[in-house]
């Protein structure tokens, strides 16, 4: 499955995997900025980034190839507004259009991949989001996996009760209506019993890490270089 | 609906990051304080549930089918700030983990689908819910769907992506009638909840009456804001962006000549971030006063 892949990624032991979640997020905010400021006609500019994050794909030893399919999911979207763009005769903006959503996508997927989904939210925890905020997206992230693989037998178990020939929409309508309804009591009722039992563990209202993460010389070192590097392209 | 990156230019979607840091912030107290620590699970899990509903497909007409969005679902279920809560995590993580929607645009994304498009469809719920709970319903995910996708077309069109009218009407059709079926799916969805367990779906509460009722017409009053924009000749769309003075290409884009200029302090370029830099600064300030103040009048 879709998520399965990038948690496999992210458990990797790169450099770039090491590095502190808060680094890396203001490293993306950086690259994120700069690139929605390049204006279209500085190719060069935006052809250096591309190979800025070739690079750092290959130092966190992702698949290149997997990165670079999994990041085309912005195309239908961007390719849309990049074929209207090109029939309104201005060519140069639609190449700009496609160019820098997929950038952007991949710099995303290079955060996503080389950051596991806990550290990353606790990074993000740590640069002022609200503690609430953070603890319902583990809760959440966690239980993802859990609740889409039981709509996904439910799926299978009612294709499997339905002949398929002859059914009237209405009926199918009720029948998704139905598993939608015990899908959501089954959520409600899951809620309940995981609360029990994290408590029965000693849970005191956050996440701890085994090993709290730290701000260390070397992800300063690293958010400065890129940052440095971003800017200086950009202004050429 | 989910807006990527590169889309939106650097003033529409700073200015909606900037607006939407302290919208999010203001719920996620709300909820704090109505919430005890049993539900924090609770939220997660159905946030996940959420996610898990869209494998579930209802069939809505010759080979299409549509799934249930869940904004309105979980206000009505969950209470409106709780939705917020919850919505915005699930648009966070699509724009983290499954790169749908863009990261700098993930405040206009929340924004309109979290913030907007819960309280929007809360607040027929909440005005006439009582009393004729199906219509109020079926208006409410309604509205949430419609609000949020005029509001996303409405800033596209702001950001100067080019879209010509048949496509800008099109995609407003579309975007009703998925609200249509938003609406049907969350109709049949809570009737077949309440017959499980009633007390699923809570009656509207009765405190906090004016404040949600106005929070969810200033909402429903942005939607239609966005929708006359969308609707509007793009001509006048740029028009309105210079009156603003939030066009694109005027406050960030910088033309090539100015950055091969060489030097940093007189670069028309830095200054005009600069300038764009001091505005959202104001902006913020004026957010968060706001909020604070909004929130220690409640408390007061």
């Amino acid at each position: 499955m879709h998520h399965v892949l990038l948690d496999r990624w992210s458990q990797g032991t790169s450099p770039l995997h090491r590095r502190d979640a808060r680094a890396k997020i203001l490293a993306l905010l950086v690259f994120l900025v700069v690139l929605a400021t390049t204006p279209a006609t500085a190719v060069a500019v935006l052809a250096t980034y591309a190979a800025l994050l070739a690079a750092a794909i290959l130092i966190a030893r992702l698949p290149l190839g997997g990165v670079v399919t999994r990041a085309m999911v912005v195309l239908p979207f961007s390719l849309t507004f990049a074929l209207i763009a090109w029939l309104a005769g201005e060519p140069l903006r639609a190449l700009a259009l496609v160019e820098k959503s997929y950038l952007s996508t991949v710099a995303v997927l290079l955060l996503a991949g080389a950051t596991p989904l806990s550290l990353l939210l606790g990074g993000l925890e740590r640069l002022g989001s609200p503690r609430l905020l953070v603890l319902v997206a583990q809760f959440l992230y966690r239980y993802l996996f859990v609740l889409s693989e039981q709509a996904q037998h439910m799926r299978l178990a009612a294709s499997c009760r339905d002949s398929g020939a002859g059914h009237r929409r209405g009926s199918r309508f009720r029948a998704a209506t139905g598993a939608l309804a015990v899908l959501f009591a089954r959520s409600y009722e899951r809620a309940e019993g995981i609360h029990r039992a994290m408590l029965a563990r000693g849970f005191s209202g956050r996440f701890s890490l085994l090993h709290a993460p730290r701000f260390g010389a070397r992800d300063g070192a690293f958010l400065l270089l890129v940052s440095a590097f971003l800017i200086l392209v950009r202004l050429g | 609906m989910h807006i990527p990156d590169n889309f939106l230019s650097p003033p529409v979607w700073a200015t909606l990051d900037v607006i939407a840091i302290p919208a999010v912030g203001l719920m996620v107290r709300q909820a704090g304080r109505q919430l005890d620590d049993t539900r924090i699970p609770l939220l997660g899990v159905m946030g996940a549930f959420v996610f898990a509903a869209q494998m579930i497909n209802f069939p809505v007409g010759i080979g299409t089918s549509g799934h249930l969005v869940g904004g309105a679902l979980l206000a009505y279920t969950l209470g409106p700030a709780p939705a917020v809560l919850v919505m915005t995590v699930i648009v966070a993580i699509q724009a983290f983990v499954f790169q749908d929607g863009g990261v700098l645009a993930l405040g206009a994304n929340v924004f309109n689908m979290a913030v907007v498009g819960v309280l929007a469809g809360y607040w027929p719920y909440h005005v006439w819910g009582a009393s004729w709970r199906r219509s109020a319903m079926f208006a409410g995910a309604f509205l949430s769907v419609m609000v949020s996708g005029s509001l996303a077309l409405g800033e596209l069109l702001m950001s100067g992506v080019a879209m010509p009218r048949a496509m800008v009407l099109v995609s407003l059709a579309l975007f009703a009638a998925s609200a249509a079926i938003e609406g049907a799916i969350t109709i049949c969805v809570i009737q077949a909840i309440a017959k499980l367990d009633a007390g699923f779906v809570p009656q509207p509460r009765a405190s906090n009456r004016r404040t949600l009722a106005i929070l969810g017409g200033a909402a429903i009053a942005l939607g239609a804001v966005g929708f006359l924009v969308a609707s509007a000749a793009p001509d006048g769309i740029q028009r309105l962006g210079i009156q603003l003075g939030l066009t694109a290409r005027t406050v960030l884009h910088a033309p090539l000549a100015d950055y091969t200029m060489g030097s940093l302090v007189e670069s028309a370029w830095v200054r005009r971030a600069t300038a764009g830099l001091t505005g959202l600064l104001l902006i913020y300030a004026v957010c968060a006063t706001t909020a604070r103040w909004l929130v220690r009048r409640r408390s007061a």
